[in-house]
């Protein structure tokens, strides 16, 4: 089984945007030119890049920075007319009072299955005291979150909060949190590495392409950067297949995975089962 | 006289030849056109119109051999993050391709009949799949 867990569900054609709010995602998300498509193209692609499941990842901002991308409930009825191809997460907006309130409804209610959050868009530190709330409903109910970690293309961004030592505190002090720092915390592979070996709870994906392609910036950054045999005998269990769907290409990327020098039982993790692991089933 | 139509088409592979004349056949004879041409453009940089005979042999000799002359692997400049788009160029192969095919093929119409060889097949080809894709046909004579 292979997983994309890192997939943006902004443009989508089911979820009825008007032209501005189209045109308003693609300025918040930086993805000037994406054009709306509809779930076939979704399965179509999945077709393609032989990819069985999509994880969506909505994000919540406040109004003055473009508001939601997708809400959560958009993102729970994405899920309900896919079921057999996505899986959805929630987002808050952790300057909110009641975003505690709106995560413990987005897991009960809408069924979602962990939280993403993006510290260098929604600016915060993730070792901030008032996101203790937020960490502890996610414990209460066994849900994951994945965090943007590294550089981030999108305007309005700040590197700083999403630097991969920013989040050890939080790894340190909820070691049941299952926490992954994504797009490999770009150009940081190697403190993200570091702290893969140091906290079990910290996973990470592989949604990272800002030079090159696939295959030669896999090899730069996981072969050259970090020790060549440092995921496939120390973090393969922590790694996990993500895209960055509409920002790069899936097909092309799972290709180069494959096509990495590790063992074949490594891939598999990397591709499906760390995810499936991740959420606690699908 | 000139009549301009589209064709909408949602490839489904990566790479594919899609079998087209039927569909413009058909709009030359729905138009008042009697003895004219016929364009058939595609609107995308990175699938073609190819007019060649609908042989599965043929189709599959085309594509592999283009893809022979433009590798997944080769070493293209458009392999960048691209700002205007906020997203890496990642289908160099896509556009190389189409620059072989051409993005046009133009075929007679005589007697309001579009005119062909009997082995010629007008294909769309795709080079960056699958998506929805547009294609102009625009007939034009008296």
């Amino acid at each position: 089984m292979v997983i994309d867990m890192h997939v943006h569900p902004a443009f989508i054609k089911e979820i009825g945007y008007s032209k501005e709010k189209l045109e308003k995602n693609r300025q918040v998300l930086g993805l000037y030119k994406t054009e709306e498509f509809g779930l076939e193209q979704w399965r179509r692609d999945c077709q393609v890049s032989e990819l069985d499941r999509l994880c969506i990842l909505p994000l919540a901002l406040p109004e003055k920075a473009g508001g939601d991308t997708v809400t959560n409930e958009q993102t729970a009825e994405l899920v309900k007319k896919c079921p057999d191809m996505l899986t959805g997460f929630a987002s808050v907006n952790p300057s909110e009072k009641n975003a505690a309130d709106v995560l413990e409804y987005a897991f009960t209610e809408l069924g979602l299955k962990g939280l993403k959050l993006h510290p260098s868009k929604q600016q915060f530190f993730p070792g901030d005291r008032f996101m203790e709330p937020i960490y502890q409903i996610c414990e209460r109910y066994e849900k994951p979150i994945i965090f943007h970690c590294g550089v981030s293309m999108e305007p309005g961004t700040l590197v700083k909060y999403s630097h991969p030592l920013v989040f050890e505190e939080t790894a340190y002090r909820h070691p049941k949190l299952k926490m992954c720092l994504a797009h490999f915390g770009w150009p940081w592979v190697k403190e993200v590495c570091m702290l893969m070996l140091k906290y079990r709870n910290i996973y990470t994906d592989t949604a990272l392409l800002y030079f090159d392609n696939p295959r030669e910036f896999y090899h730069q950054c996981m072969e050259v950067d970090i020790g060549p045999r440092w995921i496939d005998r120390s973090l393969r269990h922590q790694v996990m297949f993500g895209s960055d769907d509409p920002r790069l290409e899936q097909r092309r990327m799972i290709q180069a995975i494959r096509q990495m020098d590790m063992r074949d039982s490594t891939k598999e993790l990397i591709l499906g089962k760390n995810a499936v692991e991740f959420m606690g089933g699908i | 006289m000139v009549v301009i139509k589209k064709l909408e088409f949602f490839t489904a592979k990566y790479n594919e030849m899609i079998p087209i004349k039927k569909e413009v056949a058909q709009i030359v004879e729905d138009s008042p056109v009697k003895q004219g041409i016929v364009s058939v453009i595609t609107n995308h940089t990175t699938t073609g119109i190819m007019v060649n005979e609908n042989l599965e042999c043929l189709e599959d000799d085309i594509l592999t051999q283009l893809g022979k002359c433009f590798p997944e692997d080769g070493d293209y400049y458009h392999a960048r993050f691209l700002d205007d788009y906020g997203a890496m160029a990642g289908n160099p192969t896509g556009h190389l391709k189409a620059m072989v095919s051409g993005n046009h093929c133009v075929m007679s119409v005589e007697d309001g009949k579009l005119v062909s060889g009997s082995a010629q097949e007008i294909y769309l080809a795709e080079f960056d799949g699958p998506q929805e894709r547009t294609v102009s046909v625009i007939v034009m004579g008296e």
